[in-house]
């Protein structure tokens, strides 16, 4: 029902600073599902907050359906929100708490009824509707907050990290609940997170931001695939993306990059692309993710031999810290389904580990501007 | 004898270096605890220029502020008026013309009213300007009001009446009130002038200005705060901020009992009262004002850390762990706080008087054989020392129920884990609930001394400031006594008796501000980060 | 407004290690004992001068001071002589119309002050707090003089002196707002956020999100409102200036102890003390457990 445009956007909040939120451009579509996504103080929550007209906007403008918006009131803009500590009114009972902003309306009792009632059959808290919020546990709580913003016919859906606040476990399930939600509410959302799971889980696109400044805009898909740069490629995926400092070489049109003293070939993909390019030799940033690496048998050429320090059993699968000879510190994933159990029960600290480096799924990285080459 | 000297050296080279490095963490960390205490005070000696350096440019940087104030209104009036339209231009002259012109009228009519009401105030006859030229401000000599009240001989009554003239207080107070008019009204005609310009530019954008309706309903939105603070600033403003003002100005004038103002003017003598400060000559305003002040400083300091640490003390007790009744015993503290204070108070103080139970008791063992005193409250020292104990009992109470407050908020894991490090009881309480606390109250410890410095209840209703000090005369207008505080001695200046000296009262009352904010800054500079108990966390 | 609060702390004097000899629970007992007689004697030191005035009042065989406690007679007779023979009883109503003034008025003023300060940020925020701070360190007593001259030219003084009273405790009541917002700091922002993009102007948020949570500081400041013209002599005295129809009990009764009075008037101070006292504490003990919360920021329950 609403799109939502943010032109020039700028948050500045001491004159002289370096701003909140420095030049933010982004359109969003009618029904998509937008996540903000960095590490603490990159200005994904000011954002959100400019959007909701709970700060005052320095410069730029937002636009809610077409509509400018700075200068309204949160209460103006037609918007519901879901906080991360929950921000129910604690002396208010849960019913009343969803039918709060429909009083604030003058709806009729009927009307109000029917849709708290209707809200919280979706959401599964009907049993606690008499209660106040202090009698709830913490996932009630959140079931709360989403109802009271589900109650309103709000153009927009904003939620501000909505489930940090919950164990592990619970965030998981509520995770999955939200996607469920988001198919019955049918409204454009806005959603801010650092976890860079619920970002890909949840996301239709994913918005990367860091210091004030947009990294990335794209699909999940995109941003793993093709990140922009070296600080979107170590943000997306866990365990982290390994670096490596190495150098690129071109010989007869093709590609080889030597990390650690070896050689490996770039194919695939990106050896077409590095052509494409017209890249030829230079320094790179060679990024690997720890799920591509693969172990070998020893004596395979082109290994880099390196011992494990640590061994975190995941379950489906091993997560190796190792360190090469030179010291450098790779992670290396692998599923366990692979390995037997005697394999496995080798691989302590000190056990001797031969890897490569596929050439078809790394990463290059510009050693000066960090971007990515292949973007 | 070479090698000691060698030795010697070496430890001064050390010294000098020690003095005039600023060390890193880890070699602070490096330091034994006599080191760190050493390096302490040197940073804190070392800050103190800082600390004046820093206060002289806190000053000069308010100064700047003010002067850009009015630079960047001067400069703002200008270019506001070459920039702006026909209404903007009249808007100088006609408050508000350039609101109604561009459609706010409420607005604009309440600004016309404003400058009407001014124009109509400033030039009727006993209006401002009138008030104004009778102050013959700051001259050096001149009455404040220009016609002396006489008694004048009436034929019709045949009989001397009294011909009323000036009223000194009346023109000092109209003259303050015209002045700050003034400035209400530039800084009206400046906002005026900026709403208009404001319509100009949106208008000009094509956008429409803010309507009356969308006016009335910021005031319970976005401009709330408005509406909240309007009526108690304007009591504030009447009621502290003038007659502050007003008593601040007394200090450079004659006022007292026989010049009232009204019998007799009352006239500007510039600096002379605070010179009398510093006579300190037997029967000098300068010696008393100094005995005073020590002896007031000197009940602060006691009153205040007496009734922490023993306030603290019995809170520990009652919250112990397995002591039964805590509200029973709480409750009955508490009650000394609800029953009034003049009952109590006053009460006590007959206690210990030659009549009363106790005093009685004393007279009766002797305590006063020998002298010519019948009670504790006869000699400097023991009513002072009672005045001290007395106040234990009045404050204890207020300092349990904050301790027990911050003793509950001392994580309890802090204690738990203490006791896996192997901490005993008493180390718990200075290594935890002692800095925990002292961290907590740092600005309450501020309070706590400013209100007792002037705890007038304690003291006047206790002892009126007696035994009376009578070599010391009555510098101020009043009596000086040996347990009189600053502010009991101020009380005394001006109950209207023939002696009073208001000029005085108003010199003590600044002296007062000016220990009071002199140990605030201290205070706060040197207590670091008393506000946040994260911190500690 | 979740706190933790615990009932109980152990605030370092229970002793933990267990000792060979004696046991922790032995010396646990000890030490407890050792607290048990000082909190004791405490009581009988802090209730001590009540059960004074409490007896002398009902003193019958004479009015002057005397090296006893316990009366030799019991009776109500100084009682019968307060309200008959001096003027107690006007300076009560006067001091109890003052006190219910005093509290509506502050409520107003302070919550007012507190709210808009804690939450909403506008231009001149920090420099108006900084002006209170400035304008607190100057005695206020100091404002007094003009503040008589301007209530005698315009009758509030002598026996009009309550009205006065009430403007000069109300008037500038919006400066002590530090308790009640330190309380206001406490509610998170958030809900004021909630409620603003529920549809909520700031001035229905005060009071239907942020009232009906406040009712500890609400109670709390009326509770302070009421107390101060019970306890307050020194501007009282000012203002009254002699006249026995407008005084307050503080300033009133002041006088019975004077050494000209003392003889005459002493068991009939103690007789109003305790009917000053009464109901004063009464009120207070009733509503001890939102002071005890105001004082201690909430930690404590009553």
């Amino acid at each position: 029902m609403a799109t939502v445009k943010f032109t020039n956007v700028q948050k500045i909040y001491e004159k002289g600073h370096t701003p909140a939120v420095a030049d933010f451009n982004l359109e969003i579509a009618d029904k998509e599902f937008i996540v903000l996504v960095g590490p603490s103080g990159c200005g994904k929550s000011t954002t959100l907050r400019m959007l909701a007209g709970l700060e005052d906007i320095s410069g730029g403008t937002i636009e809610i359906d077409g509509e400018v918006v700075n200068d309204l009131q949160p209460r103006d803009r037609n918007i519901a929100m879901v906080f991360q500590n929950y921000a129910l009114y604690p002396h208010l009972t849960v019913f009343e708490n969803m039918a709060f902003s429909l009083r604030l309306k003058k709806m009729k009792q009927d009307e109000v009824y029917r849709r708290v009632t209707e809200a919280a059959e979706v959401l599964g808290i009907t049993e606690y509707l008499t209660r106040k919020p202090r009698a709830l546990s913490g996932g009630q709580r959140q079931r709360v907050a989403i109802g009271r913003a589900m109650v309103r016919d709000s153009k927009v859906f904003l939620m501000d990290e909505p489930l940090s606040n919950l164990d592990a476990k619970l965030r998981n399930q509520m995770r999955a609940e939200i996607i469920l939600l988001r198919q019955k509410i049918d409204s454009t959302f806005v959603y801010v997170t650092h976890d860079q799971t619920e970002a890909m889980t949840l996301g239709d696109r994913i918005v990367i931001m860091k210091d004030g400044f947009i990294q990335q805009v794209g699909t999940p898909d995109e941003v793993f695939d093709y990140p922009a740069n070296l600080f979107v490629a170590e943000f997306i995926g866990a365990p982290k993306m390994n670096i490596v400092r190495t150098q690129l070489i071109e010989e007869n049109g093709k590609f080889y990059v030597t990390p650690f003293g070896s050689r490996m070939e770039v194919d695939g993909v990106n050896g077409q692309l590095l052509k494409e390019r017209g890249i030829t030799s230079r320094d790179v940033i060679l990024g690997v993710r720890p799920e591509h690496i693969s172990i070998v048998e020893a004596g395979a050429e082109n290994t880099i031999d390196s011992t494990i320090l640590v061994n975190e059993m995941m379950g489906s699968e091993l997560h190796l810290h190792v360190s090469t000879s030179t010291g450098e510190k790779l992670i290396v994933r692998t599923p366990t389904v692979n390995l037997s159990h005697e394999e496995r029960n080798k691989m302590h600290t000190g056990f001797p580990l031969h890897i490569t480096f596929p050439g078809k799924v790394m990463y290059f990285f510009d050693p000066e501007t960090e971007e990515n080459l292949l973007y | 004898m070479p090698f000691y000297h060698d030795k010697e050296v070496e430890y001064k080279l050390r010294f000098i270096w020690f003095c005039m490095n600023k060390l890193n963490d880890l070699q602070y960390l490096k330091l034994n605890k006599l080191q760190k205490f050493a390096y302490k005070l040197k940073l804190f000696i070392a800050g103190i220029p800082r600390f004046l350096l820093k206060l002289l440019l806190g000053f000069l940087g308010f100064f700047k502020k003010i002067g850009l104030g009015i630079k960047a209104f001067f400069v703002d009036i200008f270019t506001t008026f070459t920039k702006g339209n026909w209404a903007v231009k009249l808007s100088y002259f006609i408050f508000g013309f350039g609101n109604i012109y561009y459609g706010q009228i409420l607005r604009g009519l309440f600004f016309f009213l404003f400058e009407a009401v001014f124009i109509c105030y400033m030039i009727v006859p006993s209006g401002g300007l009138y008030w104004l030229s009778k102050g013959q401000w700051f001259q050096n000599g001149a009455t404040i009001g220009t016609v002396q009240g006489g008694y004048v001989y009436d034929a019709v009554y045949d009989t001397d009446v009294w011909q009323p003239g000036d009223d000194s207080v009346k023109v000092l107070l109209y003259g303050l009130l015209t002045i700050l008019f003034i400035i209400g009204f530039l800084y009206t005609w400046r906002l005026q002038i900026k709403q208009c310009r404001i319509c100009m530019d949106i208008t000009a954008q094509g956008k429409k200005v803010k309507s009356a309706k969308s006016d009335m309903r910021s005031l319970v939105d976005d401009q709330f705060h408005k509406t909240l603070l309007s009526l108690p600033i304007i009591g504030i403003l009447a009621f502290t901020v003038l007659p502050i003002i007003f008593m601040v100005l007394v200090a450079f004038t004659s006022y007292d009992a026989a010049h009232d103002g009204y019998s007799n003017l009352f006239s500007w003598v510039g600096l002379d009262n605070f010179n009398a400060l510093f006579n300190f000559g037997s029967g000098g305003l300068g010696l008393a004002f100094g005995e005073i002040l020590s002896w007031t400083l000197m009940w602060s300091f006691f009153a205040t850390f007496t009734n922490y640490f023993l306030g603290m003390f019995v809170a520990i007790m009652i919250n112990k762990k397995g002591i039964k009744f805590k509200k029973f015993w709480r409750t009955v503290l508490v009650m000394t706080i609800a029953i009034p204070q003049f009952v109590s108070l006053l009460y006590v103080s007959r206690l210990f008087d030659d009549t009363g139970i106790i005093g009685k008791l004393l007279v009766n063992w002797g305590w006063f054989a020998g002298t010519n005193n019948t009670s504790l409250w006869d000699t400097e020292l023991s009513a002072r020392i009672l005045l001290i104990v007395i106040n234990i009992w009045i404050g204890i109470p207020y300092i349990m129920l904050m301790a027990t407050g911050i003793l509950m908020n001392i994580p309890n894991d802090l204690y738990e884990s203490s006791r896996i490090d192997g901490a005993k009881p008493f180390q718990q309480y200075t290594r935890i609930t002692l800095p925990y606390m002292l961290f907590v109250t740092g600005p309450y410890l501020l309070t706590s001394f400013v209100g007792n410095l002037n705890n007038f209840n304690v003291i006047y209703l206790l002892t009126q400031g007696n035994p009376l000090d009578t070599g010391m005369g009555t510098p101020g207008g009043a009596s000086v006594g040996s347990t009189d505080l600053l502010i009991t001695w101020l009380f005394k200046m001006t109950l209207g008796s023939t002696d009073s000296k208001y000029y005085m009262a108003s010199i003590v009352g600044i002296l007062i501000f000016v220990v009071v904010a002199a140990l605030s800054l201290i205070v706060y500079n040197v207590i670091p980060s008393t506000k946040n108990e994260e911190d500690f966390k | 407004m979740e706190k933790n609060t615990v009932t109980s702390v152990d605030a370092g004097l229970s002793p933990q290690k267990t000792r060979r000899s004696m046991g922790a629970k032995a010396s646990r007992r000890l030490s407890n004992t050792a607290i048990y007689i000082v909190l004791a004697l405490i009581t009988v030191i802090w209730l001590f001068p009540f059960f004074g005035i409490l007896l002398e009042s009902f003193r019958v065989e004479t009015t002057q001071q005397v090296s006893y406690l316990w009366p030799k007679q019991f009776g109500f007779d100084n009682y019968i002589k307060l309200i008959t023979k001096t003027d107690f009883m006007q300076w009560f109503v006067n001091t109890g119309i003052m006190g219910v003034a005093t509290a509506f008025f502050q409520v107003f003023f302070i919550l007012s002050v507190s709210y808009a300060l804690s939450r909403m940020r506008f231009k001149g925020r920090q420099g108006l707090m900084n002006i209170m701070l400035i304008l607190g360190m100057f005695p206020g007593f100091l404002t007094m003089i003009l503040i008589y001259k301007v209530f005698a030219e315009a009758g509030l003084t002598m026996e009009m002196a309550p009205v006065g009273l009430i403007i000069v405790y109300c008037a500038s009541s919006g400066m002590g707002y530090y308790v009640s917002k330190g309380f206001f700091d406490t509610i998170p922002k958030s809900l004021d956020e909630a409620a603003r993009v529920d549809g909520a102007t700031r001035f229905q948020v005060f009071y239907k999100v942020i009232m009906p949570m406040a009712k500890p500081i609400v109670i709390y400041t009326i509770l302070m409102g009421f107390m101060a013209p019970w306890g307050d002599f020194m501007t009282a005295s000012y203002i009254i200036h002699e006249n026995s129809e407008g005084m307050n009990v503080a300033v009133g009764m002041y006088e019975w102890l004077s050494k000209t009075n003392l003889n005459e008037y002493y068991t009939t101070f103690c007789a109003g003390g305790v009917m000053v006292a009464l109901p004063v504490t009464a009120v207070f003990l009733m509503l001890q457990k939102y002071y005890v919360e105001g004082v201690t920021g909430g930690a404590v329950k009553g």
